[in-house]
């Protein structure tokens, strides 16, 4: 049942765009749109919006970048070890949770690094790839979501982005601890 | 919010960056200027034709670990070694990181801007009788203020890599952003957003049941679920902008761009594709075996998140950004 779910997301996700392409630009010849003409049409505001997020993006990142190149983190984990040992998480998880919001290739960097080092059926290995998949790189997609309509004040979006993101490490943890738990 | 974490995020790190520095400086972390002693073992005895030759140091782990105050496996290793003569008579020394170098050394390379090398200076050359081994005092360049040295570096890559980033947007964009319009055109988002009202109506309740920006959502929430990065995100960028459409004030995020935002953030996706792909890699025998765990647990990130994004933007100083500039009239007296 699971194997047949897995084949079918597995079909989905590799059929799905040249699916969408046909039916898209299908459905448009077939209603008689000039389909070529459109298409660039759009097409030509790619640029626009790619160069509209570099701002937002340079500011995002040379912040993240100071606070991980400083080894701030460390500091970090050692103020949060109290309240992770209490909530049942494994040291070696901390890291990867508070830097899942921060930094994609940072946090997929950690994951790849904690399955090596316990592998990746081990409890650690399994909980570290459930929360690298319970979340998104919060600070980058705000960065250039809002960079791309030029949004500077974000509001409630980054605190609500945030207690997302904690409830999401702490859905991943226990759902591990109630499958895989030791 | 943002301009609180942001500035957080730089004070923080470049306090904490001096504050290791100096906690380096104190302790001598780095063992600058202090000699290291070490059997060296040579291939081909030096002669005085022969100004460039090479080696391994021989050095036990205890040894180490003692010298440099660090805990590492206590087994001894072998380090490759290329020493140079000049004509002053100095020698100086080139260590070439490989995997049998210690973490330390390897840290201290990293941390001189130069990965796949440390410098150094030999003080005391001794050779033994047979010529094929010496002892050998040397001392490594000298290793100060890293922390800031990496920030200052960070700082660079990392405005550089957004650029990068930015930039290899554009083809993704660009193909996406042409293939949305002609579905636009060709009336097929209307079906879409048609379908999925009784759900859209509730979380986007200041937008049109029937605007674009809704068929842009549904698309790119899709994609999302479906694990299709390339296509969600320039999906997520045109819905952004159909948003901002219905922006009455440039510049500053309605609520219906936050809790798209928090759909977004909290990544909730049918297939986490990457975090399968590097279990595979890794050689697990169930690679798949996370893709419940995951949808749970970004399902928690996406409830949590919309209750929040849902919640705060009652709060009334988040609801007084909306309101139209001070200069603009005068109905900014409540």
């Amino acid at each position: 049942m699971v194997e047949l779910f897995r084949n079918i997301l597995n079909i989905i996700s590799v059929a799905a765009i040249p699916v969408m392409f046909f039916l898209f630009l299908g459905w448009g010849f077939v209603r008689k749109v000039k389909v070529y003409e459109v298409f660039v049409e759009g097409a030509k505001d790619g640029f626009h919006v790619a160069v509209k997020i570099i701002p937002f993006l340079v500011a995002m990142l040379l912040a993240i970048g100071i606070f991980r190149a400083s080894g701030a983190m460390d500091v970090l984990i050692a103020i949060l070890s109290p309240v992770s040992n209490l909530i049942g998480m494994p040291a070696e998880t901390v890291p990867l949770a508070l830097l899942r919001p921060l930094s994609g290739s940072g946090s997929l960097g950690l994951m790849t690094e904690l399955m090596k080092v316990h592998g990746p059926d081990s409890f650690i290995g399994v909980l570290a790839s459930t929360m690298y998949g319970s979340s998104e790189t919060t600070f980058y997609v705000l960065a250039v979501y809002f960079g791309a309509v030029g949004v500077k004040n974000a509001r409630h979006a980054l605190p609500a982005g945030i207690i997302a993101d904690i409830f999401g490490m702490l859905g991943a943890l226990f759902i591990c601890r109630v499958f895989f738990g030791i | 919010m943002l301009n609180q974490v942001w500035i957080s995020l730089i004070v923080i790190g470049l306090l904490v960056a001096v504050g290791k520095d100096i906690n380096d400086e104190a302790r001598n972390t780095y063992r600058n200027g202090v000699p290291m002693t070490a059997t060296l073992h040579v291939e081909e005895m030096p002669t005085a034709f022969r100004e460039t030759w090479q080696g391994e140091l021989i050095i036990p782990r205890e040894t180490f670990d003692q010298f440099y105050g660090v805990q590492s496996a206590p087994s001894e290793f072998h380090q490759p070694i290329t020493l140079t003569t000049n004509s002053s008579g100095k020698t100086s020394l080139i260590l070439a990181v490989n995997d049998s170098t210690p973490a330390f050394w390897k840290e201290m390379a990293t941390n001189s801007g130069d990965n796949k090398k440390l410098l150094g200076s030999v003080v005391s050359l001794h050779f033994s009788e047979d010529k094929s081994t010496a002892q050998i005092s040397f001392v490594l360049a000298k290793l100060s203020y890293v922390k800031l040295r990496a920030v200052t570096r960070a700082a660079l890559d990392y405005a550089d890599s957004a650029v990068t980033i930015s930039l290899g947007l554009i083809g993704v964009m660009a193909l996406w952003l042409g293939v949305m319009k002609v579905a636009e055109e060709a009336g097929l988002l209307k079906v879409l957003t048609k379908l999925l009202t009784p759900i859209t109506s509730r979380l986007f309740p200041d937008v049109p049941p029937d605007h674009p920006a809704i068929g842009a959502m549904i698309m790119n929430i899709a994609a999302n679920m479906l694990g299709l990065n390339n296509a969600a995100t320039p999906l997520g960028l045109k819905a952004m902008e159909e948003l901002n459409k219905l922006n009455p004030k440039i510049g500053t995020a309605t609520n219906a761009m936050c809790t798209f935002l928090v759909i977004n953030t909290a990544g909730l996706t049918l297939v986490p594709a990457t975090a399968i792909a590097i279990r595979a890699a890794e050689g697990s025998s169930d690679p798949g075996i996370i893709i419940g765990t995951s949808i749970f647990g970004a399902g928690c990130a996406t409830i949590a998140g919309l209750v929040s994004v849902k919640l705060l933007e009652r709060l009334p100083r988040y609801k007084k950004d909306l309101l139209p500039e001070p200069s603009s009239s005068g109905a900014n007296n409540g």
